[in-house]
């Protein structure tokens, strides 16, 4: 049906290449900016050049950054002592809005995967190996996501730098705040009753 | 088994069933919502899972009932990378949609003696020895595969490519020489029960041997390496 528009068809099949946009809604939101004023559209447009001509990552902890070093790298403020590892810039983003850390982070841009294949060598280790040679820790608080994959890369580093005599944290896990344990899923009361603590 | 990501929120599973064999399910909002699945659909979990039929093979899940997250594996590298292999030796040898109780059995008792601190060498030994055996791939152990002469104590060899154990006279240079007390062991080994993986004790020739034995047999029947295969060996 989009075979006599060649043009708008190249824009729903580039719009359905981003996560989480099936055909139907790429079409949806083609037709949006069909309706859209040209300035909206050319805003747009420009928005995402610019993004991807200007936005790369951070030279230190892979963090994305507009310029050679990210806004938490280049702040003075930050406890430079305490590293926090997490696996994607969105998990920053997460630990960044609660307010809690003040440290420095290292982003592994993944997970170790041994399902799919995916080893220490195609996170970014090397580059966190040669910060430690460079930059002294008295902690590092592993941020990995609680899945096998996130656990795996946790158990890993935690060894290497238990070796390196760093002292190494890891984020708790429970029940969420404010939730009826009665919905909470078994296995999160199965952790939370293995890692209680002492009041 | 394992599951992608797909869409927005949404998780493809793969199951591995006692009377279905693998399937692969659907789950919608598995990542958004934490109510309905929760945690249960993570790798070497064992789950009640309610579902119905879709589209084509896919199962549509509807809710899931955690029996047994084998949170132990978590704790330990060695434990989860040797979960990971067993894992995918059974996706890659077993067929989509063909039952397979015993496997599935196996699979299950190896994954809770691996979650309760099992010894990670033995087990994979054992797990190995037994798939290979369950698929009808188990290779001719006390009798040459070619001559069938039954071995006395004698020095022997074993090539899978060839049936398996060989005489001297018919083997020639091919494959490489293995004690009989190693074939020995494994063919009394697979007289035990498939679920029972504790009171086991192997040499360390028996263990090297048979884990040379084994990897040759996996080499042939495997349709590609398995890709957790590398990340076992880093561990």
């Amino acid at each position: 049906m989009l075979g006599s528009l060649p043009s708008f068809a190249r824009l729903t099949a580039e719009l359905g290449k981003l996560p989480g946009v099936g055909s139907k809604t790429a079409a949806r939101l083609a037709f949006h900016l069909l309706r859209a004023s040209e300035s909206d559209v050319t805003a747009l447009a420009e928005a995402l050049l610019e993004m991807k001509r200007k936005v790369g990552f951070c030279q230190r902890c892979f963090h994305v950054a507009e310029e050679s070093f990210c806004r938490i790298c280049r702040d003075p403020a930050r406890d430079s002592r305490r590293l926090c590892i997490v696996q994607e810039p969105q998990d920053l983003l997460a630990i960044e809005r609660s307010h809690a850390y003040s440290g420095l982070y290292h982003v592994l841009h993944g997970a170790l995967s041994p399902l799919d294949g995916i080893g220490p060598e195609d996170l970014k280790l090397p580059q966190l190996w040669q910060r430690l040679e460079q930059e002294p820790l008295e902690e590092v608080l592993l941020a990995t996501n609680f899945s096998v994959e996130g656990e795996a890369t946790a158990l890993y580093l935690a060894k290497l730098f238990k070796e390196k005599g760093v002292r190494v944290t890891r984020l708790a896990h429970g029940i969420p705040m404010g939730s009826d344990l009665e919905y909470i899923d078994t296995g999160t009361v199965q952790q939370a009753v293995a890692g209680r603590r002492e009041l | 088994m394992r599951h992608v990501d797909y869409g927005e929120a949404d998780r493809i599973v793969s199951l591995f069933t006692a009377e279905d064999g693998r399937q692969k399910g659907f789950a919608r909002a598995a990542r958004k919502s934490r109510k309905r699945f929760g945690s249960s659909l993570e790798p070497f979990s064992q789950v009640i899972v309610h579902w119905r039929t879709g589209r084509g093979s896919l199962w549509l899940l509807q809710e899931t009932e955690l029996l047994n997250s084998r949170t132990g594996l978590r704790t330990d590298l060695p434990r989860l990378a040797l979960a990971s292999y067993a894992v995918e030796l059974v996706e890659l040898l077993v067929e989509e949609a063909e039952s397979h109780p015993l496997i599935f059995e196996l699979l299950c008792c190896f994954l809770d003696y691996l979650a309760a601190d099992g010894a990670v060498e033995v087990a994979r030994l054992l797990f190995e020895l037994r798939l290979v055996y369950l698929l009808g791939y188990i290779p001719h152990l006390l009798h040459c595969s070619e001559c069938l002469k039954i071995f006395a104590a004698e020095p022997i060899r074993f090539d899978a490519a060839r049936g398996g154990s060989l005489c001297l006279s018919c083997a020639g240079p091919s494959g490489f020489a293995i004690d009989l007390k190693t074939i020995g062991s494994l063919a009394r080994t697979l007289n035990v029960n498939h679920r029972q993986f504790t009171d086991f004790k192997f040499g360390e020739t028996t263990r090297h041997e048979a884990g040379r034995m084994l990897a040759q047999v996996l080499s042939l029947v495997l349709p590609r390496d398995p890709k957790s295969l590398k990340f076992l060996q880093q561990f």
